[in-house]
């Protein structure tokens, strides 16, 4: 009996999840304020090790001609849950999160900013409950955080 | 033993609706924003460009103004969510999203939503899939 009601609970939480949005910054505020990817990540989703994983895919020019806009594509084939990109160089470490449901595909393009030349890192929460990365070193021709 | 069952679908249910209102207590702005969406087989293809200053804390800083940057992006189509992105101040200025969403979401003619929060308000707009 216990078993149905926590299906159920979790069936409707699930279709919830595909209606709400879900907003990483209120939902966890340190991730946004931590200064290193470690910390960013530990406050995301806990105190976990990294699994460097080929099925996770960073895409970024080698040198990056303005640091306003390095543009980075990420995708994975991984059954994930959200995925997260950082990076080491800014004054906080944390970029972006994009949550998945149903609905979506983990194939993302942004563009983002770095100050100087460093590492973006992806981290994919996986449905299994471990954390799968990739990692990129890049050059940045001009600094991004200057305006 | 069933009505215990609505009972606890009914608990999760207002607190989704809770939460979801808390999100909503800003009437959202209409605002121009370059979207297109495709469909491509099994996906739809989107690209989003919105014209948004994202100033930085340091940037407002030297600049004397105020920090603005986007927070929060949500795409829908039909009330179904098919992109959310909890951002930061290092997306860049101008910002310029690539995503694809799966085509049982959605299909040809129906509405694009792109919403995003900002530290200023919430700002809106759509465009037919094509």
């Amino acid at each position: 009996m216990k078993k149905n009601m926590l299906k159920v609970s979790l069936a409707i939480l699930a279709m919830t999840g595909a209606l709400y949005a879900k907003d990483y910054r209120v939902l966890k505020p340190k991730a946004w304020t931590a200064k290193t990817v470690d910390a960013a990540i530990e406050e995301l989703y806990g105190k976990k090790t990294l699994i460097e994983s080929p099925d996770v895919k960073l895409n970024a020019p080698d040198v990056a001609s303005n640091g306003g806009a390095v543009p980075v594509s990420v995708k994975t084939s991984i059954d994930a849950k959200s995925i997260a990109v950082l990076q080491d160089v800014n004054p906080e470490s944390l970029v972006i999160v994009f949550d998945q449901n149903e609905n979506t595909v983990p194939n993302y393009g942004i563009k983002m900013k770095m100050k100087k030349s460093g590492t973006i890192t992806v981290v994919v929460e996986g449905k299994d409950g471990k954390l799968y990365s990739a990692k990129k070193t890049l050059e940045v021709a001009l600094g991004g955080c200057e305006g | 033993m069933k009505k215990i069952m609505l009972a606890l679908a009914a608990l999760v249910m207002m607190f989704a609706a809770a939460n979801a209102d808390e999100a909503k207590t800003v009437e959202p702005q209409k605002v121009k924003m370059k979207i297109k969406a495709k469909v491509k087989g099994d996906v739809v293809k989107a690209k989003v460009g919105i014209t948004h200053e994202m100033l930085t804390y340091d940037q407002a800083k030297k600049k004397g103004k105020e920090p603005n940057f986007i927070t929060h992006i949500t795409g829908t189509v039909n009330d179904k969510v098919v992109y959310d992105a909890s951002t930061s101040q290092f997306l860049s200025k101008n910002p310029l999203l690539k995503f694809e969403f799966k085509s049982s979401a959605a299909k040809k003619g129906d509405i694009l939503r792109i919403t995003y929060t900002d530290l200023k308000g919430v700002y809106y707009d759509e465009k037919k899939i094509k």
